[in-house]
């Protein structure tokens, strides 16, 4: 149990015919630590989570996860796509119950029920369990997805974008959500956002990828004090500070 | 590895102990369901909970231990002994918890049968509805371009002509080749029989001008061209593209429909043309192989005594098919919904309707021209 890092990446490198998208990527998540990554689009953001969660092999490099492996288990992940990905020919209940009824051998009743508390804990209530995706608004398919997520209650959740084209209320109730359920679940929240918000509000530390690398790591008040280049001006254009000055005050 | 979860209900004293060890995670505890829920009856309403020699613990089970409680009473779970989280997760399972709504259910019995079929059939008649009006729309739509000829989008019609026409010569041909023969070894066999075995040439021109080659034509492209049309707009309709074409001010009538319909206007002759070739070539062949009737003489006979009407006739049904098949293609293209589902389901809806009024027109036109004498 002594073991604190969750995910660790070692000397990761990604390349795409010509170009170079990770080079030499070295990221220590740790253990129950809600980590925000952030970067300039086409950074690598997204393919560095789907290399985390095994959907695609990097070119080089290394990817393990210390702490599940020293207890011996294997990883299990809950994977937040950033659209939902929820399953359009199901009910947002069926949804939920898939990955239970595929790795499980509870009975139906007792899915539903875990299935139905699982879409409780991400705010969902019961008169959305009998529709399908596509008739629940954008913020429910979230909140949805949060809840397939954490179906199999797994120590690592990836959540990409999930503040993307929420209204800001809806925004910070998701984010609250987020960190309710990170820290009562003791899960370890990979997050890739562009929501300087969500940045300031709930992630632990904050790793910024650039040029294939990560260019800096740590709480978010030492990044922006010692930010230069890049990073001074994602965190320092208006936007950057009207989130912070909200975040401190 | 997991290990293996387990309990333990006995008396200390006054009080009921409860003792779990091992892990109690989604994985270990389906196994103990059925066992764990029997001891409900027995438990009474302050048991309290050991949780010292309890392992892992998740969500899943920690809901399913305090599920048991909830039943005995809707006061906290008194928990005993030192656990990293069982507490906490025991608190947030019933601070969570949320019955799963039931199912909506239909009429039962013979009333849902009933509510059912009265369902379908009402289904058909408002599509029947739908498709005369969206065919009506249609024709609007190509008035209006043959009125204002530079509207046409010529790009995507010559596309289109390509690949739902062109690209389908080789197969239509192939096929109706092979039909020709059919029908020739059919004739050269039970004609023979009569000893009219020489009719065979006509049997051959007569079939293959007069309904196989545009049958066969129309129901290779509802298969091939038609699925594809419906697909096609279908998914730019699920991810809203036909509404931002709406938005920007592009009729989808004018940019998806209309040059499809055109594309097949033109290429269905040509392609029926193209089958009839072949199946005349099938009927050739066949009757040299097996009659002894050499191609000289074939064409000599088909032109003494197979009358040109009979080409016009296979002819005339070529377009009134292209035209049937590319708009029930994208009337159901622009009918899918949300969802996966009603894609596929569309695009079944569009194969099985456009072979259904193939076949239907052609026993109409086969009848009409009957009673015309043609």
């Amino acid at each position: 149990m002594s073991e604190a890092v969750a995910i660790r990446v070692r000397g990761l490198v990604t390349r795409f015919g010509a170009q170079t998208v990770h080079d030499g990527l070295d990221l220590d998540v740790m253990r129950g630590e809600i980590l925000g990554v952030v970067g300039p689009s086409g950074c690598g953001k997204s393919v560095l989570l789907r290399e985390i969660v095994g959907l695609q092999a990097p070119t080089a490099g290394e990817i393990s996860f210390p702490y599940l492996e020293a207890e011996g288990r294997e990883p299990r992940v809950g994977v937040m796509f950033q659209d939902g990905a929820l399953f359009s020919n199901l009910t947002i209940l069926e949804n939920v119950e898939a990955p239970l009824r595929e790795h499980t051998r509870v009975s139906s009743a007792l899915r539903s029920e875990i299935a139905a508390l699982k879409l409780s804990m991400a705010g969902l209530g019961a008169d959305a369990h009998h529709k399908k995706p596509a008739q629940i608004s954008g913020g429910m398919r979230k909140r949805a997805a949060v809840a397939r997520a954490l179906a199999l209650d797994p120590e690592l959740l990836f959540l990409d974008e999930p503040t993307a084209g929420l209204d800001p209320i809806a925004a910070q109730n998701f984010d609250m959500m987020t960190r309710n359920l990170a820290r009562s679940l003791g899960l370890t929240v990979f997050l890739v956002t562009h929501d300087l918000d969500t940045l300031h509000a709930i992630c632990d530390r904050v790793a910024v990828l650039y040029g294939g690398k990560v260019a800096a790591i740590g709480a978010i008040e030492d990044i922006v004090a010692k930010a230069e280049g890049w990073v001074l001006e994602y965190f320092s254009g208006p936007r950057g500070r009207a989130a912070g000055r909200g975040a401190g005050g | 590895m997991a290990a293996e979860a387990a309990f333990d209900l006995h008396e200390e004293g006054p009080a009921q102990v409860l003792a779990l060890r091992g892990d109690w995670t989604v994985d270990t505890i389906g196994a103990l369901e059925r066992e764990f829920a029997a001891i409900g009856e027995r438990l009474n309403a302050n048991a309290v909970l050991d949780v010292a020699q309890l392992g892992r613990v998740d969500v899943a089970g920690a809901y399913f231990i305090d599920r048991l409680f909830r039943q005995g009473s809707s006061g906290a779970v008194s928990v005993r002994g030192e656990h990293a989280n069982a507490r906490h997760l025991l608190e947030a399972a019933r601070a969570a918890y949320a019955a799963p709504a039931a199912v909506p259910a239909g009429p039962p019995g013979l009333a849902g049968l009933l509510d059912g079929i009265g369902r379908i059939a009402a289904g058909i008649w408002d599509e029947v509805v739908e498709t005369v009006g969206f065919f009506g729309h249609v024709l609007v739509v190509l008035a209006r371009l043959v009125a204002d000829p530079r509207r046409i989008r010529w790009a995507p019609m010559v596309h289109a002509m390509e690949v739902a026409g062109f690209n389908a010569i080789a197969i239509v041909a192939l096929l109706s080749f092979f039909i020709g023969m059919v029908v020739a070894y059919l004739g050269a066999r039970i004609l023979g029989d009569f000893g009219a075995a020489v009719f065979t040439v006509e049997l051959v021109a007569f079939s293959v001008l007069r309904e196989f080659a545009v049958v066969i034509t129309a129901v290779l492209l509802a298969g091939r061209t038609n699925s594809a049309f419906t697909a096609e707009i279908g998914a730019m309709k699920m991810r809203q593209e036909i509404d931002a074409m709406n938005v920007i001010g592009i009729d989808p009538m004018e940019a998806l429909v209309a040059p499809r319909v055109i594309a097949m206007l033109v290429m269905t002759p040509i392609l029926t043309f193209a089958a009839m070739m072949a199946g005349i070539v099938g009927g050739v062949l066949v009757c040299w192989a097996e009659l002894g009737v050499s191609p000289q003489m074939f064409f000599a006979r088909i032109s003494e005594t197979v009358p040109t009407q009979h080409f016009w006739v296979g002819m005339s049904k070529a377009p009134v098919f292209a035209i049937v098949l590319a708009v029930i293609g994208c009337k159901q293209g622009l009918s899918v919904g949300g969802d996966v589902a009603s894609l596929g389901s569309r695009v079944t809806t569009s194969v099985v309707q456009s072979i259904f009024m193939i076949i239907l027109l052609d026993a109409l036109f086969a009848l009409w021209f009957l009673e015309m004498d043609w």
